[in-house]
């Protein structure tokens, strides 16, 4: 990896410590998260819940290094992400992170295929074993006969599917999902959370899933609950 | 950008692909910038290849010409006035000129016929001009001959029936076959050929008449063979020493033709003293005109297909925005999006330069058959071609690749999802 620091010895594989963001908006500073500090460990499944506003998302886009902290520190497999470039940290979402979002985000010309592809467009891994893996991918979701779909003939529940594969087409360590089963239906949500189980169970990988719905929650096995910016309680 | 380019090969590759997909995916907004960009470089195409073609038509003039010689016609042939007549020069003029005008070696008297029907067995053939000429008509205007031999000095004296034939009616009464020692009838006379002159390929001064359809023949034999006026030449043809005192020379022949034919000092010219460089500005005043025009049109066309290119790309960066977070979140890097942008308007010029050319190329033929232009395509004209899109790419598409490449990938994919 980039980072000087050698990974911390069983340090966690997520630490936030006293981590705040703040958006400043009219000269008014409107602070989303006041102190936030959690560790997570990796192999974790993990559900953070919280009402609407709450600063949920806020949260995962700092742990998943789409946005960074006002204040307060992030590590990440025991480095500190806050010194970071933005190319290393491209890099390190890259290689280190999946992510699922609740409006599925498909390119919506590229094939099923090619979407599994996308982040390792931007990996070195060779283009042979890369169409292998995304191929091996849609089959343990599925979609194998839907290889060479477009997104729009797709159901809502193939396309998380499929985005499901391509967040694990780097073999990431960690998953994060955005509200993943926020636009389907409630037997399309338990399949898709089979799958992250499944991807937690399996393959031994974090998953950390923010929804607001507590039966999505209730396949984690730890709830973290945030209110007003804060960790009310994991 | 930089440590794309020169750490990630494969990157930079695998980013043609992405691009590539993203431009047949937009077939639409591809279509308009192409067709914006081709017509930019369609009227450059034509401007390079009408100006080339313009030089080259007046190396072959000078060539034609000679640097060393003018040409005099009878009459004022540029504001002719009224009444003029235009039977002026005489032998007497052609020997005051050989005897007493300083600089001058040579002075060759030319008389022509005009629409003279030529016939080959049952072929015909009109050609627009038979000249009269003396000795080594072919050496004297470095006019190649491709064939035979020039007209000797005997031919000239015994008003002998031989003539030299261009390249036009040749090929019109022999195609392939040699027309050397065949026997024509011009009119109603038999005239053996002993001479074929060397493709020209242009157009003389200002007609649209190719300078390869003429047949040349002993002026002694055209004078007494088709009833000329005895007394006048059309015209003739004039060769200095030092072809660096043209101008000079030229003067000092007009004040010589003048006092020869008693022109009082309010009486206008009644003849025309032409050199080769007087005759490309004539052609260059035509040609300059219309490449002037082109060039406006070329410049407005480049212009407007950069805005366009720059438009449907700040268009296409809003309408993609989900796809660019989508893309950065996943790991590109700015530098990454930007080349995947940049490549994609790279794409998009580049194949309207090459649409453009083939428009280019199609037109300036249309042009040129019409006679308006001459035109030469050259390599070079591809080479700019490229090279201008490729500028049209950089140029407008670099604030749009550089305004998605900046974007929060949180920002943009909020802007296109819930
Ligand atoms: N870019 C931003 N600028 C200003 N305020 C923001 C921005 N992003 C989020 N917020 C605010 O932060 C709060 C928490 O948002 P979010 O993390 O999306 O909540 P949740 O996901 O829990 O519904 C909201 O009040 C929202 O308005
Ligand atoms: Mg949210």
């Amino acid at each position: 990896m980039t980072g000087q620091t050698p990974p911390g010895q069983g340090e966690p594989l997520i630490r936030l410590t006293d981590v705040t963001r703040s958006y400043v908006m009219g000269g008014v500073a409107n602070t989303v998260l006041s102190g936030v500090t959690l560790d997570i460990a990796a192999g974790e499944f993990a559900a953070i819940m919280g009402p609407s506003g709450s600063g949920k998302s806020t949260l995962l886009h700092i742990l998943g290094l789409l946005d960074r902290p006002t204040s307060g520190s992030y590590r990440l497999r025991g480095q500190e992400t806050g010194t970071l470039s933005d190319d290393a940290l491209s890099h390190l979402r890259n290689q280190a992170i999946g992510f699922v979002f609740q409006s599925f985000y498909l390119i919506p010309y590229a094939t099923a295929l090619d979407n599994v592809l996308l982040p390792g467009l931007y990996s070195d891994a060779p283009r042979a074993a890369l169409t292998r893996r995304a191929h091996e991918l849609l089959e343990k979701v599925g979609l194998t006969a839907q290889a060479r779909h477009k997104p729009s003939q797709l159901s809502g529940g193939q396309q998380q599917r499929v985005a499901l594969a391509r967040s694990l087409i780097n073999n990431p360590d960690l998953i994060l999902a955005d509200e993943p089963t926020g636009q389907l239906d409630s037997g399309t949500s338990r399949e898709i959370m089979e799958l992250l189980a499944a991807i937690n169970r399996d393959a031994g990988k974090t998953v950390i899933v923010v929804t607001h719905d507590p039966e999505t929650a209730a396949y984690a096995r730890r709830q973290i609950l945030v209110t007003d910016g804060r960790v009310a309680r994991s | 950008m930089w440590r794309v380019l020169s750490r990630y090969p494969r990157l930079l590759w695998r980013l043609q692909g992405v691009a590539g997909q993203a431009l047949l995916a937009h077939k639409a907004r591809s279509f308009f910038v192409v067709a914006a960009v081709a017509m930019g470089i369609a009227a450059l195409t034509v401007i390079v290849a009408s100006v080339d073609g313009a030089r080259r038509k007046a190396l072959e003039i000078v060539d034609f010409f000679g640097p060393d010689a003018v040409l005099v016609l009878g009459g004022d042939i540029e504001n002719r006035p009224v009444g003029q007549r235009t039977n002026t020069l005489t032998w007497s003029d052609a020997r005051a000129i050989a005897r007493s005008l300083p600089g001058a070696y040579a002075v060759l008297p030319m008389r022509s016929v005009r629409a003279v029907t030529l016939r080959y067995g049952n072929k015909n053939h009109e050609a627009p001009t038979v000249v009269g000429a003396t000795e080594n008509y072919a050496a004297t205007w470095n006019w190649p001959l491709s064939e035979g031999r020039d007209l000797s000095a005997d031919d000239i004296a015994h008003g002998a029936k031989v003539a030299l034939i261009g390249d036009a009616p040749a090929k019109a009464l022999f195609g392939d076959a040699s027309p050397i020692g065949r026997t024509v009838m011009v009119k109603n006379l038999p005239v053996q050929i002993v001479g074929r002159l060397s493709y020209r390929g242009f157009t003389g001064g200002g007609s649209d008449v190719s300078v390869d359809d003429r047949l040349i023949m002993p002026i002694s034999t055209l004078t007494q063979r088709f009833n000329l006026d005895r007394n006048y030449f059309r015209g003739l043809r004039v060769r200095f020493h030092d072809p660096d005192l043209i101008g000079v020379h030229m003067e000092n022949l007009r004040a010589l033709l003048r006092h020869e034919h008693k022109l009082g000092p309010t009486i206008p010219d009644d003849f025309t003293i032409m050199s080769a460089s007087e005759i490309l500005k004539f052609l260059t005043a035509f040609t300059g005109g219309l490449v002037a025009f082109l060039g406006v049109t070329a410049g407005v066309a480049i212009l407007v297909g950069g805005f366009v290119l720059a438009n449907l790309m700040f268009l296409g960066v809003s309408e993609r925005r989900v796809e660019i977070g989508l893309r950065k979140a996943v790991g590109a890097t700015s530098g990454a999006i930007l080349i995947q942008f940049l490549s994609e308007a790279v794409y998009l010029t580049l194949a309207g330069a090459i649409l453009g050319v083939g428009l280019g190329v199609g037109l300036g033929e249309s042009l040129s058959r019409l006679g308006m232009l001459e035109l030469r395509l050259s390599p070079k004209i591809f080479v700019l071609s490229l090279a201008a899109a490729l500028a049209i790419a950089l140029a407008f598409g670099l604030r749009p690749a550089r305004k998605a490449a900046g974007l929060d990938p949180i920002e943009a994919l909020r802007g296109g999802g819930e």
